[in-house]
């Protein structure tokens, strides 16, 4: 039987150089030596950041961003804005040449040829899928119904929440919150909900009020 | 160490023949406001003077009648300079640092050097409203609330209020003048006197770590219904729930460096209007002051940025707005970013990224409402550029907006 080759000797672990299993992986390099793995790891760096002269230079190399906000959106502009004209002008020249533009098949969107061309999109009709699913509102409660809502959770709240009182008019809870409003079943679920606070540890309370904190920087900083 | 170069001098000498000023009759300098039967002519210290009138009525009356005890001290006949609580008038040409001042703001040679010495005087090193500058900083507090706040109202006319009021702080605040005053090179005496060099900034020092007393403290609120209506109406131009303490009330007070530094820059802007004019004043607005920026969008703070853009298409008539996904990638990763743009019928309005679908909802709908908030007409025309008659047939009415969405 011919010996097994180098690579895998280095590769297969020999007993008795086994680590205890409390220490951590090391690390394996996969280049026999130092200087070939110095060459692999010398990688040239992008050349947008490289400076091109010697001398001190300035590097302007912007990432891609979000639009910004100082860009007021053609819905947004008054009747009287002379903005509105020159965007529509704009709108109307990029179609049109969209439209007039061959483009072979094999450059279509979603091909590496199609990444190249400096013309603008075609326009399509499509807009992005909704995040939420629209809905429209029906306005069908009658005020009958509400004086029912209002009677049955009078009656007894803890049976009638506003969670089935929703389910049973076909209304939101929010709705059923504002016109069927119950003071002491709000107070008795505030109290449930601060005495399970009460009971949270400190990792538990200090992520929830990470999460505030973050949730707070969303409205401040678009 | 690098060689240096001899300093100047020649410059000053050259200011100094254009400009001899003479101070006038009543001066600090001879001391004739002394005299009792010549009240009128202590106010004749520089030519600012008459429109101080209304700062404190009390010194109109005859000064022989006042008690010698309420009276501002000033010494009788020949005084030495360590008595006077502020510098004399006529040293105000021989200060090399009021020269180097003047020439470093690019001010006019008309502007004379004694009402500069005297913008530097706060109440606090002397309480005598003819030699300190607090009705100088009252006119410049004045002018520079209006073409502030005429600057934003006409070039932002969406901005809602509580932005407004940040906006003119961050601009001609108390922190903002403090900052201007120290990039301006202003540096402050150690203690108020009559032989310190006048180009120095004159106040009585508080004492590092301690608290100022209770008179220079800010006083309790304009009025105990405080809404944004109260606000613009009653109180100042920043919208403060209290009130700042009036300049005479901080005589031989000890202040910080910030309230003396503030009065300066207003007394300046002061002066500049009653020597120079208001087209000046207004080049030298827009260069000190404009000039800083100051990013709007920064100042927003949105709690319920979804309701408020669904309030206000409902108040304009658009299409209610629906957040729509562009692009998302790493979904069911540890750092997923998903990019949601908020759409109006057909139109985009705003776009937010976000590591949620609910943070980047929240972001565009947010980046929408700056969108509605941040407008900026093209073409504007301030009021104040239509003053004396001038351009005032180009006059365009600006555009007004019936204001922030209120859910």
């Amino acid at each position: 039987m011919p010996p097994p080759c180098k690579s895998l000797l280095l590769a297969t672990p020999q007993p008795t150089r086994l680590l205890p299993r409390t220490l951590p992986n090391l690390q394996t390099r996969h280049e026999s030596t130092t200087r070939r793995h110095k060459k692999l790891l010398a990688l040239p760096s992008t050349p947008s950041y490289a400076p091109s002269t010697t001398a001190p230079t300035l590097i302007f190399n912007p990432p891609s961003s979000a639009p910004s906000v100082y860009h007021t959106p053609l819905k947004f502009l008054p009747p009287t804005d002379k903005r509105r004209a020159l965007y529509n002008a704009a709108l109307t020249s990029s179609t049109a040449t969209a439209l007039s533009a061959h483009r072979s098949p094999v450059a279509t969107p979603g091909t590496p040829l199609s990444a190249t061309s400096h013309l603008p999109p075609k326009p399509s009709a499509k807009l992005p899928a909704a995040v939420r699913a629209p809905y429209e509102k029906t306005y069908h409660v009658t005020p009958e119904q509400i004086e029912e809502m209002r009677a049955l959770r009078e009656e007894d709240p803890g049976r009638w929440t506003r969670v089935r009182l929703a389910e049973r008019f076909g209304c939101s809870q929010f709705f059923v919150g504002m016109v069927a409003k119950n003071e002491g079943a709000a107070g008795k679920v505030a109290g449930e909900h601060e005495r399970a606070r009460s009971r949270w540890g400190s990792r538990r309370r200090e992520a929830r009020e990470d999460r505030g904190r973050r949730k707070a920087i969303w409205g401040r900083d678009a | 160490m690098p060689a240096m170069a001899a300093p100047m001098i020649a410059v000053f000498a050259l200011q100094f023949e254009g400009c001899a000023y003479q101070p006038p009759a009543g001066d600090q300098t001879c001391l004739g406001y002394l005299d009792g039967c010549r009240t009128q002519s202590r106010w004749q210290t520089t030519a600012a003077a008459p429109t101080e009138l209304v700062i404190e009525e009390p010194l109109l009356q005859d000064p022989a009648e006042t008690p010698l005890a309420s009276r501002p001290f000033r010494p009788r006949g020949k005084v030495s300079k360590e008595q006077l609580p502020s510098p004399r008038t006529a040293e105000a040409d021989k200060s090399a640092k009021l020269a180097a001042l003047r020439s470093r703001l690019s001010l006019h040679q008309r502007f004379p050097l004694q009402t500069l010495a005297r913008t530097l005087v706060h109440p606090s090193a002397d309480p005598n409203p003819a030699f300190n500058n607090a009705s100088l900083s009252m006119l410049g507090s004045n002018l520079l609330g209006y073409y502030t706040t005429e600057y934003l109202l006409s070039h932002y006319p969406r901005l809602p209020m509580p932005v407004m009021f940040a906006a003119v702080e961050a601009y001609i605040g108390p922190r903002a003048l403090a900052t201007v005053a120290s990039e301006w090179g202003i540096e402050a005496a150690a203690e108020p006197g009559g032989e310190v060099d006048p180009g120095l900034l004159q106040f009585r020092r508080l004492r590092s770590g301690e608290d100022p007393p209770s008179p220079a403290k800010r006083k309790g609120p304009y009025k105990w219904n405080i809404t944004t209506t109260h606000k613009i109406l009653q109180s100042d131009e920043f919208g403060s729930a209290t009130r700042p303490p009036a300049a005479q009330e901080l005589a031989r007070l000890p202040i910080p460096l910030e309230e003396a530094a503030q009065s300066f820059v207003r007394a300046l802007i002061g002066g500049l209007h009653l020597h120079l004019g208001a087209p000046l004043v207004k080049r030298f607005f827009r260069d000190h002051f404009l000039s800083r920026h100051l990013d709007l969008s920064t100042l927003f703070d949105f709690r319920t940025p979804t309701r408020d853009l669904s309030r206000l298409c409902a108040r304009e008539g658009f299409e209610a707005p629906v957040a729509r996904l562009i692009s998302e990638t790493g979904r069911l990763s540890r750092h997923p970013v998903f990019v949601v743009g908020v759409y109006s019928g057909k139109d985009k309005l705003g776009e937010g990224a976000g590591s949620s679908l609910d943070e980047s909802r929240f972001r565009a709908a947010a980046a929408a409402l700056k969108g509605w908030y941040l407008y900026r007409p093209l073409e504007v025309t301030v009021p104040s550029s239509t003053e004396g008659g001038l351009n005032a047939t180009r006059w365009k009415p600006n555009m007004i907006d019936c204001g922030e969405v209120i859910v």
